[in-house]
């Protein structure tokens, strides 16, 4: 027989173990070339080309995407060596030489690649239209029809890295068959289970240890960002991820083995079913399995905090937005006159409020919540700071009345207010000019009144008595380029108008500041909507690639668990053969079967939400307003998607349970 | 009293042109506190015949009936149920789950049923003293020899002290010395429990511990030896006469 008729009689031999390493090659490619085929689209091209950042946040997440793909493929290349282990100690046993057994597994791999690459290019060209759409959705992109063409440099880019990909698993395989001896090979499939043996006190101990690590870290974690005097951001970060994990092996290594022993223990040997299917062969594979756990745990965490936090951003805009914009329109003192009165010309409605401000130097330590500490130079310092009346405040908040030498604080809000925390119970000392006074703060807001820029310094400012302001403002009255005094908030009164309301914007010139006194140089101050279209652009191709990565981690560690459980199943086959003769029935085995995949799913998916939970908490303020429903929605997903790979698990050791017997 | 009949069964293989007969209608009955042999050459049908009586494998034609229960026409549950609360096995190739240890193994069979620890307890020690294997309760199936293994084996199927106990090939895999002590113990429990057990052996020594030994032939029941008053020897020496008749694999033993 020649060694080409061996290769595919093999192949169709093997079909059944090919199918899982055939599927996760397939899939490898249809990520990455959807993914690149995005990347090199015109419409999508066209839409991200605004943003810097979008660019470059396309490069980093496909180095991710190299990363993800070679890390899935290596491992499922692992996993299917160590299934056919047999049957190469076999050719090896009837006197085939290993450089013709490399040439053979070679070819092997060759033909799969081709046909994985081929069939994954043609579903990535369907699937790319599909992500195409939704990334132009998520950044409010409309106008243009996604024409995807089928792009060559995608193709090309492709074929390369998964050329790269087949060398760099045939080089492991190559290893591995070398490496290894003929009487290993027939024992690799049982290599690194290991017989639980009596548990000594120091596992006990290291198993303890691993929970009291990964408490620390959660405890450190909430501690973070609250700034003291010893405070060392990336130190503290270090620790906390060390502490984590290296928890999450301990505890997978040894703690799980230790409390499984425990139950084990006290049943004195009167196992019921549940402890005999789930809970030994649990123990018993923990050794070989504590270290892939801990690193599906740890990606699960990290890409889960990642979508969250993107996603988390991208549930913000709106705040981000009506803090930098409060309004529709922000107009500056007389120059926004032709932008009203085209309103006007084409009967759109608005509501305006007009606020006179003024400015004034405020000396501010004595409302810092933490003084005692080192930071916040910037606070302690006299800091210019925008003032403007109550009456101009009433028309946002008419509750408020301040009596004399009361005042405000508001518009501290977002990182800043949570880094820095204010305490509305003391006093601040004011001046400008001649004057100079110490005013009570009575309470701090976080409603935003002036936008930021330009020429208006931006968050926070002070909110003062009628007669108090009228005082600042002569006091303020030497008039230097470019001193505005009033700016006017403009709301359509209905939303429908606002397409048109934008073209007059920009007709009316109302948006087009000059730089300087003497420079012809302008830039434009964006009205809300402008503001919000940049956001999403951003933070829209943020969520889309940390989303897309978010989702290739996901499909990857839930395969490979499920991989996993796949070969476990099939290892386990004599003994649910023996189990069944005794006398359990396939419902019995069955219900040990879920306590089973609940843990082999269920402790990687809650720990990981446990880890993503704690990194997101300790800095989301950081990405934006919102954190309770972007972090339910995220883990709501990654539950689910746990659930299907459990589901599928389930049902392939109820095909195994059925056919054992 | 007959504790197990069979009825004119027959097990084919195969479909239509490729169809293969290998049980060509036995009849059969074994009493309460019998120790039977099923001995043959191989390919004779005696494993298929001992998987069919133990309900492990459907018969083609015919009825098995066990303690009453007539096995034909149970639905897999059922079928589970009655193997739990009537049969035992022991196997060549033992059986043991890796992951427990010796005594776990033993307990098993009262995973799956209700019975006061206390009374599990009792059975057990009285198994393993039996059966000689108290200093390895303790270990994994790993850590101890063949021998070991087929009488932790020999002591999950008794434990539960089912109206049957079926043995395949249960010496195949050990020494000589191991093989006699595992028979031993079996013939002892068998006289001291009444305990019935049926067991396939192409081993003349084995199969000269029964109190009856049947001998297939290509399917059908070709000659059946009791043993009666004769010592185990004699009865030995008529086993290895019957089998050169027979023809086949008595040399083997």
């Amino acid at each position: 027989m020649k060694l080409s008729q061996l290769v595919f009689r093999s192949m169709r031999k093997n079909i059944k173990q090919y199918y899982l390493y055939f599927f996760a090659l397939i899939f490898s490619v249809t990520l990455f070339f959807s993914f690149i085929t995005l990347q090199f689209n015109d419409a999508v091209h066209q839409a991200t080309i605004k943003s810097g950042t979008a660019t470059a946040g396309f490069e980093v997440a496909s180095y991710m995407l190299y990363f993800i793909v070679l890390f899935f493929v290596l491992y499922a290349n692992h996993l299917f060596m160590k299934r056919r282990s047999k049957e190469i100690g076999l050719y090896q046993l009837i006197g085939m030489r290993k450089g013709l057994i490399v040439r053979l597994i070679a070819y092997e791999n060759i033909l799969l690649f081709a046909g994985a690459v081929a069939v994954g290019i043609g579903i990535g060209y369907l699937t790319s239209r599909l992500f195409a759409m939704i990334l132009l959705q998520v950044i409010a992109f409309d106008g243009i029809v996604v024409g995807m063409s089928f792009s060559l440099e995608a193709l090309g880019s492709t074929v390369f890295v998964f050329a790269i990909l087949l060398f760099i698993v045939l080089l492991q395989q190559a290893f591995f068959i070398r490496k290894v001896s003929l009487l290993s090979l027939f024992t690799a499939a049982k290599q690194g289970d290991e017989r639980v043996k009596r548990m000594s006190w120091w596992k006990m101990l290291v198993g303890f240890l691993g929970i009291v690590f990964i408490a620390y870290g959660y405890y450190a974690s909430t501690k973070l960002f609250e700034i003291d005097e010893n405070n060392n951001l990336f130190l503290d970060m270090f620790i906390i991820l060390a502490t984590t994990i290296g928890g999450t092996f301990l505890v997978f290594r040894f703690s799980v083995s230790f409390l499984m022993n425990l139950i084990r223990l006290k049943k004195g040997g009167h196992l019921n079913t549940v402890d005999v299917v789930a809970i030994t062969p649990i123990m018993h594979r923990m050794k070989s399995n504590a270290k892939s756990l801990t690193l599906i745990t740890i990606l699960t965490a990290v890409s889960l905090a990642i979508t969250t936090l993107s996603y988390i951003a991208y549930y913000s805009v709106e705040d981000a937005v009506k803090t930098k914009v409060p309004a529709d329109y922000i107009l500056m003192d007389e120059k926004g006159e032709s932008f009203l009165q085209l309103l006007d010309e084409n009967n759109i409605a608005y509501e305006k409020m007009d606020f006179p401000f003024t400015e004034a130097m405020v000396q501010m330590e004595r409302l810092l919540k933490h003084r005692e500490s080192e930071g916040y130079t910037f606070f302690k310092n006299e800091i210019s700071l925008s003032v403007i009346s109550q009456t101009a405040y009433n028309q946002l908040r008419p509750e408020v009345q301040l009596r004399e030498k009361e005042s405000i604080v508001t518009g501290y809000s977002g990182y800043v207010s949570a880094l820095v925390p204010l305490e509305a119970n003391g006093t601040i000392d004011v001046s400008i000019g001649e004057y100079s006074d110490e005013l009570k703060v009575v309470d701090i807001h976080e409603t935003t009144v002036l936008g930021s820029g330009p020429f208006i310094n931006g968050q926070p400012m002070l909110v003062v008595t009628d007669d108090l302001y009228e005082l600042l403002e002569r006091a303020n009255s030497n008039k230097e380029w470019p001193f505005w005094t009033k700016q006017t908030s403009v709301n359509l009164l209905d939303k429908d108008d606002l397409k048109q309301a934008e073209a007059l914007y920009t007709q009316s010139g109302a948006h087009e500041f000059q730089i300087a006194e003497d420079s012809e140089d302008t830039f434009t101050k964006p009205s809300q909507e402008m503001e919000r279209n940049d956001y999403l652009r951003a933070m829209g191709v943020t969520i889309f690639t940390t989303g897309f990565l978010g989702l290739a981690f996901l499909l990857a560690t839930g395969s490979i668990l499920y991989f996993k459980q796949m070969s476990e199943a099939d290892e386990e086959t004599e003994a649910y053969n023996t189990l069944r003769k005794i006398g359990f029935s396939e419902q019995e085995l069955m219900r040990g079967i879920y306590m089973k995949q609940l843990f082999n799913f269920g402790v990687p998916l809650l720990i990981g939400l446990l880890h993503s939970y704690f990194a997101v908490k300790s800095g989301w303020f950081l990405f934006g307003t919102e954190l309770v429903t972007p972090l339910i929605v995220t883990m709501g997903l990654y539950i689910l998607m746990y659930f299907v790979f459990g589901v599928l698990s389930i049902s392939y050791y109820k095909k195994v349970i059925r056919e054992s017997f | 009293m007959a504790i197990l009949r069979a009825r004119k069964i027959k097990k084919v293989y195969g479909k239509r042109n490729l169809a293969q007969e290998v049980l060509k209608g036995i009849d059969l009955e074994v009493d309460k506190g019998e120790f039977v042999g099923i001995m043959g050459p191989s390919g004779s049908g005696k494993t298929t015949l001992l998987n069919v009586l133990c309900s492990i494998d459907q018969v083609t034609e015919g009825m098995v009936e066990i303690n009453g229960s007539k096995l034909q026409g149970m639905k897999e549950k059922e079928l589970a149920n009655f193997r739990r609360d009537q049969l035992g096995f022991i196997f060549q190739d033992y059986n043991l789950l890796d992951t427990l240890t010796v005594k776990e193994n033993i307990l098993l069979p009262f995973s799956i049923r209700k019975m006061p620890r206390a009374v599990v307890e009792a059975r057990f020690r009285e198994i393993i003293s039996i059966l000689n294997i108290e200093d390895i309760v303790h270990k994994y199936p790993n850590e101890i020899s063949g021998g070991q293994k087929q009488r932790t084996s020999a002591a999950r199927a008794l434990v539960a002290e089912p109206s049957l106990i079926f043995a395949d090939e249960p010496t195949g895999a050990l020494d000589s010395k191991s093989a006699v002590a595992l028979l031993t113990n079996l013939a002892q429990i068998n006289e001291q429990k009444q305990a019935t057990i049926m067991m396939v052996t192409h081993d003349a020594v084995a199969a000269s511990f029964c109190s009856r030994v049947l001998f297939l032939k290509d399917g059908a029941l070709y000659t059946e030896l009791y043993r009666g008053d004769r010592t185990r020897n004699e009865f030995f020496q008529q086993i290895l006469a019957t089998q050169s008749v027979l023809g086949g694999d008595g040399h083997e033993a």
